[in-house]
């Protein structure tokens, strides 16, 4: 047997033992478990990187700036499929508006209707001018005879107007040809008259700004009345032509100047609609009612109408539009104040531990509730900040709230990790600073804690970084599901800016992804806010190694 | 056991301080750390502008001694003087008027191992001048030449004194350490084995400048090198075991101990 005479031969020859399969296995079990872990790690971030970029590169631009920069809002999606537009809602309502002036712009270029106001100012003057030259044409007597048999039987207060002028031009013994000027001036002045003692015929016969009043839905039981009521006396006011319009057009008449849902649009537009109606009314008021055929009117109101209802009809889904600026910016004014107090209070102590305390019972005492703070969860601190700070201190939910939870939270790592560094320092430096007189805090000010401030910077930032990734901490004491302003908007003195509560990036991830109906817009944007968060965590990991290496290279020993 | 009292220094002192008064009188020191006591009844006296050599084998209680010196061992926790004085210029140290700052700017201590700021050199021989609340720039760059001047490190060292104290050598870094101490104006030098950790190019200059400095200053010596005691110093004190065992002109020390132990040392029978 050659393989038996080979094991004779070879005394190294490999032979099976008990210890080599243990080995082989706990080998095979500690690299299973490592690869195990790093595939978890892998698939983490795969997840989290992959779905985040669905909406981080979303769009157009190489990145989705809207997302970064933008409030939280409703997501509005018009169409389906491949047509589906996805408008956040400012987009959706901007969107709106455009088709509407569109809409307006195409209307107001179409026949018989002037385009503009400076083309109404024009109109006016030609009105004024033809009623003028029209009066010339006329004796005195004779002029208002004619008016007067024309009108005075379709405006109740233009037969009015008429006495009135006749009165006037008999007082003032006016001569002939002055009376054109005066009837314009007071048929003007008589017009301004008739606006404010029937203001209901003012507002009631803008037919233009009407929308249909079918959109309203169910009107109140006094507002029903009121519509009556108005809609009576608007019919008593107005002449039967108009009666007639009233008529075919009555139920799509918004009655009240109130009931009008001004329709959304440029404010231009609302000033051009009031002109317009100004205009229509002393238009109606100067020109005989018969000439103007009933159906060019109906021929403006129709597609007035059709131009003020724009459809944009849309699915909603709450939160899932816009971006997360507020909350970015939240997550970071959290993290810097909590830094700021954590380190300031942390340092302090770390200093008292490891400088000047002496060893003893209270010492062990104050390392035993510092190791013990460190495990106390989350939610705990929650709570104890809810109660403390919000509560009891009365500062509401507040940044300043938030921030000294935060920071309680991260004391113990940040006191422990401080400690260390200083303890890492050269018991040289302390006495050779010492042995030249200094005193103890002289000693710790310039030959301890500048060289021990790189390794407690590190960590400590390194420890609120993980910490501002707590929901449970600031979500009693800090943080709002929505808040449309900024944490520098609005503020009526500068102390306010600590106590107002603000958006963060976790909570906001808690708020998507469990507060509101979910759905793939929704996920989306989970996705897209863990993916910022996690850069933002990185950035702010990586600043502290960058600093840390910056004040290493300045003190190196 | 002999008895300390037998080698009273006082019987052999140098003829040019023999008129002087002590400037460091230390009467039946007993220094314990807890309780374990790490001095015996230690009982010296080293004069002006002399250097004095301790000697003797690890954990002998030198350094301790040392450290007593500028109350360094404050710092240690339950380190305690049992019995006895210490009186620098007839003053007790651990009287409640002696503020030990003001005794660790007269007092000046250079370490084992060198221990430079990791500031720039100028820095580092500025550090005392300023924790003081020196800011005249004038007088501290004055005094950060005469520093480095005296101790031998000013030509090597000028043209680049805005550079990392850690870029020196070692010895240069101990003479950085002299240099630092020098500078608030000390009467009196500890060093503690100042060169154990040099090379002995470096030793060489390092006691070269411990020579040049005893015009100045009193020294205090503890070192291992019996050599370098033999070649520095005026006088020297053997330690063992936490007591003080002879302390004589080194010269005798060396060559003519009065007790067994001594010589043994010396002779390197044990230790």
């Amino acid at each position: 047997m050659s393989d038996h005479k080979n094991k004779e031969v070879n005394p190294f020859s490999p032979k099976l033992s008990r210890e080599k399969v243990q080995e082989n296995l706990m080998f095979g079990l500690f690299r299973g478990m490592t690869y195990f872990v790093l595939f978890c790690a892998a698939f983490l971030f795969w997840d989290i990187l992959s779905k985040g970029a669905n909406k981080i590169f979303e769009g157009d631009g190489l990145i989705n700036w809207e997302f970064l920069t933008e409030h939280p809002q409703t997501l509005h999606v018009i169409g389906e499929g491949d047509e589906e537009i996805k408008l956040s809602s400012s987009n959706y309502y901007k969107l709106k508006d455009e088709k509407i002036l569109a809409k307006w712009n195409l209307f107001a270029k179409s026949p018989g209707f002037t385009s503009n106001l400076s083309d109404l100012d024009n109109e006016m003057i030609e009105l004024q001018k033809e009623w003028t030259e029209k009066s010339l044409q006329f004796t005195n007597a004779e002029f208002l005879k004619k008016e007067r048999d024309n009108i005075s039987n379709k405006f109740a207060f233009w037969s009015d107007l008429l006495t009135d002028i006749n009165a006037s031009a008999r007082d003032f013994e006016v001569e002939p040809q002055e009376i054109p000027g005066l009837v314009s001036e007071f048929i003007l002045g008589h017009f301004e008259k008739e606006r404010s003692r029937l203001p209901l015929v003012e507002t009631k016969i803008i037919l233009f700004r009407a929308q249909q009043y079918s959109n309203i839905e169910e009107p109140s039981l006094n507002t029903l009345k009121e519509i009556e009521k108005a809609y009576n006396a608007f019919l008593m006011k107005i002449p039967e032509t108009y009666n007639q319009a009233i008529k075919d057009f009555g139920n799509e008449v918004s009655l009240t100047y109130e009931d009008f849902t001004l329709l959304r649009g440029p404010k231009e537009f609302g000033r051009f609609a009031e002109a317009l109606v100004a205009y229509e009314t002393i238009r109606r008021a100067f020109l005989d009612i018969e000439t103007k055929n009933w159906n060019s009117i109906k021929e403006l109101i129709i597609p007035f109408k059709q131009a003020m209802s724009v459809s944009l009809p849309s699915r909603d889904y709450a939160y899932s539009g816009g971006g997360i600026f507020p909350a970015i910016i939240g997550t970071l004014l959290l993290v810097l104040g909590a830094m700021t107090i954590a380190i300031i209070l942390g340092v302090f102590c770390a200093i008292f531990l490891a400088e000047y305390g002496k060893p003893g019972k209270f010492l062990s005492l104050i390392r035993l509730a510092i190791l013990n703070l460190a495990g106390v969860p989350s939610i705990i601190y929650g709570l104890f900040g809810f109660g403390l700070f919000v509560i009891f201190l009365d500062w509401n939910v507040s940044l300043l709230a938030g921030w000294f939870t935060l920071a309680f939270m991260v004391l113990p790592i940040v006191i422990t990790a401080s400690e260390e560094s200083l303890r890492s320092i050269p018991q040289g430096f302390r006495e050779g600073s010492l042995a030249l007189g200094a005193t103890k805090w002289i000693m710790i000010k310039t030959s301890v804690l500048p060289f021990a401030m790189p390794g407690i910077l590190t960590s400590s930032i390194l420890g609120v970084a993980r910490a501002a990734g707590e929901t449970a901490p600031i979500m009693f004491t800090a943080a709002y599901a929505k808040r449309s302003e900024l944490p520098w908007e609005g503020l009526e003195h500068w102390t306010d800016f600590f106590f107002q509560g603000v958006m963060a990036l976790p909570y906001h991830i808690y708020v998507v992804s469990a507060k509101i109906p979910q759905n793939e817009y929704t996920s989306d944007m989970q996705y897209g806010t863990a993916f910022v968060f996690l850069f933002l965590v990185i950035g702010v990991a990586s600043l502290s190694m960058l600093l840390r290496n910056r004040l290493r290279k300045k003190y190196r020993w | 056991m002999h008895n300390v009292t037998d080698t009273s220094p006082n019987t052999s002192i140098d003829s040019t301080v023999l008129d002087n008064e002590p400037s460091i009188r230390i009467r039946d020191l007993d220094f314990l750390y807890g309780e374990n006591q790490v001095l015996h009844n230690v009982d010296l006296d080293i004069f002006p502008k002399e250097i004095m050599a301790f000697i003797g084998p690890s954990g002998c209680g030198k350094s301790t001694l040392l450290r007593c010196l500028n109350r360094m061992n404050d710092l240690v926790d339950g380190a305690r003087i049992g019995n006895g004085t210490i009186e620098i210029q007839g003053i007790d140290l651990h009287d409640k008027s002696v503020d030990v700052i003001e005794l660790r700017k007269k007092v000046g201590m250079v370490f084992q191992k060198s221990n430079p700021f990791p500031k720039s050199i100028y820095q580092n021989v500025a550090y005392g001048l300023q924790i003081q609340g020196i800011k005249s720039k004038r007088v501290i760059d004055e005094k950060v030449e005469e520093s480095l001047r005296k101790s031998a490190l000013w030509d090597e060292v000028k043209d680049r004194l805005n550079e990392n104290a850690y870029g020196l050598s070692g010895g240069q870094q101990q003479r950085l350490c002299i240099a630092r101490t020098l500078a608030v104006e000390p009467e009196i030098i500890l060093m503690d084995e100042p060169c154990s950790a040099l090379d002995p190019v470096a030793t060489g200059r390092v006691e070269e400048l411990i020579l040049g400095l005893k015009e100045e200053y009193t020294i205090v010596v503890v070192t291992h090198n019996m050599q370098q005691a033999g070649r520095i110093s005026d006088r020297t004190a053997f330690f063992y075991l936490g007591k003080l065992i002879e302390c004589d002109q080194t010269k005798k020390i060396f060559l003519n101990p009065n007790k067994q132990q001594t010589e043994d040392y010396i002779s390197g029978k044990f230790g």
